[in-house]
């Protein structure tokens, strides 16, 4: 997901990232509809602007995170000032900071660790219900012994 | 004040305002050129592709939809640099509208244009933070010295601007009047005083410190004005706003 008001900034991302990889790339110029999306559909990676209309890119990844915690975060902005590259990391658990202008070899390497991290999370999040399921069973399990025997 | 002293107030303060500028001018410039930047990284991965498919001079199925792939990039590619280019000529042509340095010292002028390249220079301070309302009516191109007068619609601004504190609007309105033009700035900012409204055009009156430079562009404005037998007046409400009228002649007397 590319939020960034400038759409000429969205579009560059875009078609080198159609160009070069296999992701399935959404773009957005107004975050309040990016938070829409993040309701309905299952993200993996977020990159977003800092300086927009309506909601800045803190508060807007601040919500995405409340929204879908296990999609990586990463701001891309030509903002550089260290208040808010803090308020990013600590209000918004921000993966990565980069600077406009991108290097894209960069910024698809970031990307694609962020993808594998956001797949982590997932995998952990399915195991850790598997074994919640198994502990379940297990107690299940036990409290049928322990009517039939004791 | 004299006229030699007053050009000579005005261009140090148009300095002063471009440098203080600058940063955010160079941030405007910075969103189209890293548009541009990884656009043409982007054509040469799609032109060293399209070498390799075509290497052998056969194209089979799944090279073609590799070259249909790379047409809409190359489509892509096209709107975006059309844009930054288009956005990179605003900027330039706002900067010399504001500087005049091609201009005749005295000149007719369409006053909209000096309100826009201000604006248009401004353009970061404001974004995501300040709407902007343009009430414009249509005006007579009036006498004037331009790069004074751009002068004037910076200062207003700028003070506008930094009149609000977090997120607010600054309505700019034009009409005729009195055989003239009146262009009225109005923030949504912090206010000013009572006490402070009768000292805000003197020269060295601030509220925001004692940095060098600091204080003058009310006095400048103010001197502009009268130098154009035109007139400034402020009026405001505290913690609800000021708003700033100036009335030019059509023609300068």
């Amino acid at each position: 997901m590319l939020v960034d008001d400038e759409p000429m900034v969205a579009t560059a991302l875009r078609s080198f990232l159609e160009l070069e990889t296999a992701w399935r790339i959404l773009t957005f110029s107004d975050p309040l509809e990016a938070l829409e999306t993040l309701r309905n559909q299952n993200i993996d990676v977020i990159v977003s602007d800092f300086m927009m209309p309506n909601v800045d890119g803190v508060s807007f990844l601040r919500q995405s995170r409340e929204i879908q915690p296990v999609a990586t975060r990463i701001l891309l902005t030509g903002y550089a000032d260290k208040t808010n590259a803090i308020r990013a990391i600590n209000e918004a658990g921000l993966y990565y900071y980069l600077q406009k202008p991108w290097d894209n070899e960069q910024l698809r390497m970031v990307i694609r660790n962020g993808i594998e991290r956001a797949a982590l999370f997932r995998e952990i999040d399915r195991r850790v219900g598997d074994l919640d399921g198994a502990h379940k069973e297990l107690q299940d399990l036990r409290r049928k012994l322990i009517r039939t025997f004791l | 004040m004299t006229d030699d002293r007053l050009t000579e107030a005005v261009n140090a303060a148009r300095l002063a305002t471009l440098g203080t500028l600058v940063a955010g001018v160079a941030h405007e410039l910075n969103t189209p050129l890293g548009a541009i930047n990884s656009n043409h990284d982007v054509l040469r991965r799609a032109l060293t592709r399209l070498q390799n498919i075509l290497a052998d001079d056969v194209v089979d199925e799944t090279e073609l939809a590799e070259v249909r792939r790379i047409v809409r990039a190359l489509d892509d590619i096209m709107v975006v640099n059309n844009l930054a280019v288009d956005r990179l000529n605003q900027l330039v042509s706002s900067l010399r509208t504001f500087g005049r340095p091609d201009r005749a010292e005295r000149d007719v002028i369409d006053i909209h244009e000096g309100i826009d390249s201000a604006l248009a220079i401004l353009g970061h301070d404001l974004k995501g933070r300040v709407e902007v309302v343009r009430d414009f009516e249509e005006l007579p191109r009036i006498e004037c010295f331009p790069h004074e007068i751009n002068q004037v619609f910076m200062n207003l601004l700028v003070n506008a601007t930094q009149a609000i504190a977090g997120r607010g609007t600054i309505t700019i309105r034009t009409r005729r009047a009195d055989g003239g033009v009146l262009i009225e700035v109005e923030d949504t900012g912090s206010g000013i005083a009572p006490k402070d409204l009768e000292l805000i055009f003197e020269p060295g009156f601030t509220t925001r410190g004692s940095r060098i430079g600091m204080g003058m562009g009310l006095a400048i404005a103010r001197q502009i004005v009268d130098r154009h037998t035109g007139r400034i007046s402020v009026r405001s409400t505290c913690g609800a706003g000021t708003t700033f009228s100036v009335w030019l002649p059509q023609q300068l007397r």
